[in-house]
C-alpha cells in the first residue's frame, strides 16, 4: 500500500461516461482518492453511480471547487474543450494540477509510455485522444529508430456503441488533435488520421493500425522495440495487445494493436474510452508519487 | 409530363479505385472537358474515398486534391463540379474549406449507413455556405429499411438537399432497392438517389428500380468505370432512362464518344464481373477493397475468397482496409483456410 | 404453493413448448434479467424458464429485479428459493448497475392496475418513463447484451375504433394527451419512444411487445377487469354483474402462451419491431359471462344492462396478431374455454 502522504485528492469535473469511469478507477487507485464528483445534473447516471459509491457530488461544476478549494489537489476535466478553457483559467489561479481529457490542446500532450516524467513539470496536461494514446507510442518508436520519417498514418476502428454524441460531433477535432500528436511525438513531416465507426453486433474491440513510410525501414529493431513498448503500455492499460507486430507490406510499415477495456464503468468493448482514462490515471498516480518533488511550472504554453 | 432524372457522373472518383488512384492531370483535364461537352449535369472528381482519403490505408493518389480540383474546375463550364467526403477521414478545416475556396458546386457527405450523426457538422457547414449538399448512406445493404429512414431523416434535418443510398458492395438485388427507396421517398421531404455497383450484374436493373420507386438522382460512370465490378454504365443507363420516358439532358452521341474516349484514355482494363467481385458482393464487403484483397491474399499465400468471406463475417465497413492484413495474417497462420 | 397448482403450471409449460423447445435454444446457458420480475409477467417468465431448466437442461440464469422482491418468497417460494433465480430488490428508477453477465433484458416493470393509474398518475408516469430510461441507460454499459425486450402495452393505441375488427401494430392510435386518464398509455408510448431513441442513438438491440389482456394463474381476481371480476363473482356464487349491455368485446390470452410468445419475441423478434401479444379471438362480455357461469362449480346468474344507455361505453380491445403469426409462427395454444376452466381450478379456494 502507498504511504498515506502520497495520496492525492482528486476532483472530477464532468459526470458523463468518461468522468464516471475515471471516478471508479480513481477509487481503486492506492495513490488517489476521489473527493469530489461535480457536474450539472444531479440525476445523471454518473451522479447516481457516485452517490451509490459514497462519493461527494455537486451540481455546481467548477464552482464547487472554488467554494472549497482544499477539497482536492488535482482535477480531471472531463467536460468539453470550450469549458476546459474556462475551467483552467480558474483552476490555474488556485494552483491545481489539471489533467485535461478534452481535445482543447491547452496543456502539454501526455502519453504516459513516452513522457510521463517530463509531464510532471506542468500543471496542465492533455491526454490527446483515445486513438492518440493507442498509436502515438508506436509512431514515437518509428521516429526514434529511423533517420527520416516522411509520413505516419493511423486508422482506428471503434464500436459504434462506444462512440457517444460528443465523440461523433467532435470527429474533426479528434482527427486533427491526433494528427498533431503524432507529428509532435514522432517527428514525422506529415501525418493522417482516420476514425471508422463499425456498428457490428456484438460490438468490435477498438483496433488501431499505424502505417509509416520511412527511407530505410528497420523492421527487426522496430519489432523488438514494439514488443517492449506494448509491455510498458500494458502496465497501465492492461487490455493493450500488439496483434500484428511491425511488418513491411507494400513498402509501408504496418503495426496493429487492439485495446480491450477493463470493464469498470463502461463495457469492455469501449477500449477507446478505457485507454485514455487508464492513461490519465497513470499520469495522476505519477503526480501523487512525486507530490513533494520539484516545483511545478504554471502551464505548458509558458515553456 | 416527362420527369427529370439528375445524373451525376463519378467516373473519375469511383474509377479512381480501379486504377489505384493513379489518374493523371491530362486524364482528368480531358475527361472533364469531354463530360462538360456531353452535357453531364454533375461531374465528381477526387480520390475514390473522397477528399483527404489519399492514404496508405486506402491508396495514395498520384495527384493531390488541390491539383485535381484545379484541373476539374478549369474544364467544367456547364457541368457542376462535385466531390465526396467522409467524416472521420475528411475534416471541415482541412478539406471542405479548401473545396469551397476552389469552387466546388456539389458536395456529397458520406458515412456508413448507420452512422449519419457524424455528418451533422459537415452537412450543416456546406449548407450554411449556400452550396448543394447531399447525404450519402454507404453500404446500405447492411441496414434494414427502417434504420435507413432514421439515418436519412437525420441528414434531412441537417439540411441535406437529398439523400443517396450507395450499394457500395454491389450486394443489393432489385427487391431490396424497391422497398428501401420507396420507404425513403415516402418518409422524406427531400430528393432520394441511388448509386449502384455491378458486382452481381444488377447495376442498371437496380438503378431503374430505384427510379421506378421514386428516386430522382442516379449515379453512373462510363464503361462502368469504378471500384470492384464497376458502377451502372452511364452510356447504357441514360438511353434506358430515355426509353422509359425520363429525361436526363445528356447528349447521347457525345456520351457515347465520351465513353470510347474514356476507355482509351483512363482504363487499363474495362471493369468486368470477376469471381472476386461476386465474392465481395456475397460477403457484403466494400468494392473498393478489391485491389487490396487481391494483392494481400497473394502476398500471404491465402485464397482471396476466404479473405472476402472472413471480412464479411466480421462485418467490416468502408475505411477498414487495414483489417485485410490482419485477416490474411490470421488465415495464413491457420494454413490458408477460411472458416 | 399446492402441488396441484405446480402440476398445473408444469402441464401448461409442457403444452406450449411441445416440439418447439429448440426455438429458444439461444437462451441456453444465458443470463436474463427481468425488471418487474415478481409481477404477473415476470412470475410466468420465471415459471417457463425454470421449466426449461428442469426439463430441457437450459441452464439459464434468471435475475428478477423488483421493488417487491422481498415478498416473492411468500408469493412463490418454489421459485424464490431456486439456485437459478437471483432476486434483486430495487426501485427501477434507482438502478445504478446490473451484473455484467446479463445478456438479455426483459423490461416488465410498471403496474398495469388502472386503479393505481387513476389515483396516482404521477407515480405511474415516473415509474414507466424514468424507469425505462434508467434501465436502458444501464443496458448501454452491458458488454454482452444480446436483446432488450420492452414490455409496452396494447393501451398505447388508445381506444379501438368500433369499426376496426382488430388493432394492427401499424395503428397510429387515438389518445387524448391532456387527460389524467392518459397517464399510463402516454407513459407507455414515451417508453417505446425511449426504446427507439436508445436503439438508434446507442445502438441497443431493442424490441417491443404490446400485451393486451390475459387470464390465468397468478392473475389476481381483485383486479378491476371484466374477466377477473366475472370469475370472482362466479366463485362467490354470483351474480355475475356486467356493466353496460354486454356487447363490449374483449379477448384473453392464457399466460403460458404469453410467456412463450414473449420469450420467442425476445429471441427472434426483429430489432426495432413491435409485436402485439394477445388473443385475436374476440368475445362479447355477455358470452364471456355465460362461458364462466357454465364452467363454474357454483351456479350463478348473470345481470347485465346495469347502465342506463345500453350502447354507452361499448368498446372493443382485440389485437391483430398476424405479425407474430407470420414472422414468428406464434399461435394460441390454449383457447378461451380452457383458460377459463384452468383459472377457475387455480382459484377454487378463492373465497
Amino acid at each position: 500500500m502507498a504511504d498515506k502522504k502520497t495520496i492525492l485528492n482528486v476532483a472530477i469535473l464532468g459526470t458523463g461516461n468518461i468522468g464516471t469511469d475515471l471516478m471508479v478507477k480513481a477509487l481503486r487507485s492506492p495513490f488517489l482518492d476521489c473527493t469530489l464528483f461535480a457536474g450539472r445534473n444531479l440525476t445523471s447516471a454518473g451522479m447516481t453511480k457516485a452517490n451509490s459509491l459514497g462519493v461527494r457530488v455537486s451540481a455546481l461544476g467548477v464552482e464547487s471547487i472554488m467554494k472549497d478549494p482544499d477539497c482536492c489537489d488535482l482535477v480531471f476535466d472531463a467536460t468539453s474543450a470550450i469549458d476546459h478553457k474556462y475551467h483552467w483559467s480558474l483552476l490555474e489561479k488556485m494552483g491545481k494540477i489539471v489533467i485535461d481529457m478534452t481535445p482543447s490542446r491547452v496543456g502539454e500532450m501526455c502519453i504516459p509510455a513516452i513522457n510521463l516524467d517530463s509531464c510532471l513539470k506542468y500543471k496542465n496536461v492533455n491526454m490527446v485522444t483515445c486513438g492518440g494514446q493507442a498509436s502515438i507510442p508506436m509512431a514515437h518508436l518509428i521516429g526514434l529508430l529511423h533517420q527520416e520519417v516522411d509520413y505516419i498514418e493511423v486508422i482506428s476502428s471503434i464500436a459504434s456503441r462506444s462512440a457517444g454524441p460528443a465523440t461523433r460531433i467532435n470527429i474533426d477535432e479528434y482527427v486533427e488533435t491526433t494528427e498533431e500528436g503524432i507529428k509532435i511525438f514522432s517527428g514525422c513531416k506529415r501525418s493522417k488520421v482516420m476514425l471508422i465507426l463499425n456498428p457490428a453486433h456484438p460490438p468490435i474491440d477498438m483496433q488501431t493500425t499505424v502505417f509509416a513510410k520511412v527511407k530505410k525501414p528497420d523492421i527487426q529493431k522496430l519489432n523488438a522495440a514494439a514488443v517492449d513498448m506494448a509491455r510498458q503500455i500494458q502496465a497501465y492499460v492492461p487490455g493493450y495487445q500488439l496483434i500484428v507486430p511491425p511488418v513491411l507490406e507494400n513498402k509501408r510499415i504496418v503495426i496493429m494493436v487492439k485495446i480491450q477495456g477493463l470493464g469498470d464503468y463502461l463495457p469492455k468493448f469501449a477500449g477507446n474510452l478505457d485507454i485514455i482514462n487508464c492513461a490519465a490515471i497513470a499520469m495522476a498516480e505519477e503526480y501523487a508519487k512525486n507530490s513533494r518533488s520539484a516545483p511545478i511550472r504554471a502551464s505548458a504554453k509558458n515553456k | 409530363m416527362i420527369s427529370n432524372i439528375l445524373i451525376s457522373d463519378p467516373t473519375l472518383r469511383d474509377g479512381s479505385h480501379a486504377v489505384s488512384h493513379q489518374l493523371n492531370a491530362h486524364q482528368i483535364a480531358s475527361y472533364t472537358a469531354a463530360a462538360d461537352a456531353a452535357g453531364i449535369p454533375i461531374v465528381e472528381v477526387g480520390h475514390g474515398n473522397g477528399l483527404g482519403a489519399s492514404s496508405l490505408q486506402i491508396g495514395e493518389s498520384l495527384l493531390d486534391d488541390t491539383t485535381i480540383l484545379k484541373i476539374a474546375r478549369e474544364n467544367l463550364i456547364h457541368s457542376k463540379l462535385g466531390i465526396h467526403v467522409m467524416p472521420g477521414i475528411a475534416t471541415i478545416n482541412k478539406d471542405l474549406k479548401k473545396a469551397l475556396s476552389m469552387g466546388v458546386d456539389v458536395f456529397r457527405v458520406a458515412c456508413h449507413c448507420t452512422e449519419a450523426d457524424i455528418t451533422q457538422r459537415h452537412i450543416s457547414f456546406i449548407r450554411n455556405k449556400g452550396k448543394e449538399v447531399y447525404g450519402v448512406l454507404m453500404m446500405n445493404h447492411m441496414a434494414p429499411k427502417d434504420v435507413l429512414v432514421e439515418e436519412a431523416y437525420k441528414m434531412q434535418s441537417y439540411g441535406a438537399d437529398g439523400v443517396l443510398l450507395y450499394d457500395s458492395a454491389g450486394a443489393s438485388i432489385p427487391s431490396d432497392v424497391k422497398e428501401k427507396i420507396e420507404l425513403l421517398v415516402k418518409s422524406l421531404e427531400i430528393q432520394v438517389g441511388y448509386h449502384a455497383h455491378n458486382n452481381l450484374g444488377l447495376a442498371i436493373a437496380n438503378s431503374i428500380t430505384a427510379v421506378q420507386a421514386g428516386a430522382t438522382i442516379l449515379d453512373g460512370t462510363v464503361r462502368g468505370f469504378g471500384a470492384g465490378a464497376g458502377n451502372a454504365q452511364l452510356e447504357v443507363l441514360v438511353p434506358v432512362l430515355e426509353k422509359m420516358g425520363y429525361s436526363t439532358g445528356v447528349d447521347f452521341y457525345k456520351l457515347l464518344d465520351l465513353s470510347d474516349f474514356a476507355e482509351r484514355e483512363l482504363m487499363k482494363v474495362v471493369p468486368s464481373i470477376k469471381p472476386d467481385s461476386v465474392c465481395s458482393a456475397l460477403a457484403g464487403i466494400f468494392s473498393g477493397f478489391s485491389k487490396h484483397v487481391q494483392r494481400i491474399s497473394k502476398e500471404y499465400g491465402v485464397d482471396s475468397r476466404d479473405v472476402w468471406f472472413e471480412l464479411g463475417r466480421r462485418k467490416i465497413v468502408a475505411g477498414q482496409e487495414d483489417i485485410i492484413i490482419e485477416v490474411a495474417v490470421k488465415l495464413a497462420a491457420e494454413g490458408g483456410k477460411g472458416q | 404453493m399446492k402441488s396441484e397448482h405446480r402440476d398445473m403450471i408444469y402441464k401448461d409449460c409442457e403444452q406450449v413448448t411441445a416440439n418447439s423447445v429448440h426455438l429458444l435454444s439461444a437462451l441456453r446457458g444465458q443470463c436474463i434479467l427481468i425488471t418487474g420480475g415478481t409481477g404477473f409477467v415476470g412470475t410466468w417468465l420465471a415459471e417457463m424458464i425454470t421449466f426449461l431448466n428442469d426439463n430441457h437442461d437450459f441452464n439459464t440464469q434468471l435475475i428478477l429485479l423488483s421493488g417487491r422482491a422481498n415478498n416473492f418468497s411468500a408469493k412463490a417460494p418454489h421459485l424464490a428459493d431456486r439456485n437459478d433465480i437471483t432476486l434483486i430488490e430495487s426501485d427501477i428508477r434507482n438502478v445504478v448497475d446490473i451484473p455484467n453477465e446479463v445478456e438479455w433484458i426483459i423490461h416488465a416493470a410498471g403496474n398495469p392496475d388502472n386503479r393505481l393509474h387513476a389515483s396516482d398518475p404521477l407515480r405511474t408516469i415516473q415509474v414507466i418513463v424514468k424507469g425505462t430510461d434508467t434501465i436502458l441507460e444501464v443496458a448501454t454499459r452491458l458488454p454482452d447484451l444480446k436483446k432488450f425486450l420492452n414490455i409496452s402495452s396494447g393501451l398505447v393505441y388508445g381506444s379501438q375504433p368500433w369499426e376496426l375488427e382488430t388493432i394492427p401494430e401499424s395503428f397510429m392510435g387515438s389518445l387524448n394527451c391532456d387527460s389524467i386518464r392518459s397517464a399510463y398509455a402516454e407513459a407507455k408510448r414515451m417508453g417505446e419512444t425511449l426504446c427507439a431513441v436508445y436503439r438508434n442513438q446507442h445502438r441497443l438491440p431493442v424490441v417491443n411487445a404490446r400485451p393486451f389482456a390475459f387470464i390465468g394463474p397468478y392473475q389476481l381476481l381483485d383486479r378491476p377487469w371484466a374477466i377477473n371480476n366475472f370469475i370472482r363473482d362466479s366463485l362467490l356464487g354470483g351474480p355475475i354483474r356486467i356493466l353496460g349491455d354486454g356487447e363490449t368485446v374483449r379477448s384473453y390470452m392464457y399466460p403460458s402462451d404469453m410467456a412463450w410468445w414473449l420469450l420467442r419475441i425476445l429471441v427472434q423478434g426483429t430489432v426495432g419491431a413491435s409485436y402485439n401479444v394477445g388473443s385475436p379471438h374476440g368475445v362479447t362480455l355477455q358470452k364471456l359471462a355465460k362461458k364462466i357461469a357454465g364452467h363454474s362449480p357454483v351456479k350463478s346468474e348473470i345481470l347485465s344492462g346495469l347502465s342506463s344507455d345500453r350502447s354507452l361505453g361499448r368498446s372493443k380491445f382485440i389485437p391483430d396478431v398476424r405479425l407474430a403469426k407470420n414472422a414468428l409462427d406464434l399461435c394460441i395454444n390454449v383457447d378461451l374455454d380452457s383458460a377459463i376452466k384452468r383459472t377457475i381450478v387455480w382459484n377454487r379456494n378463492y373465497c
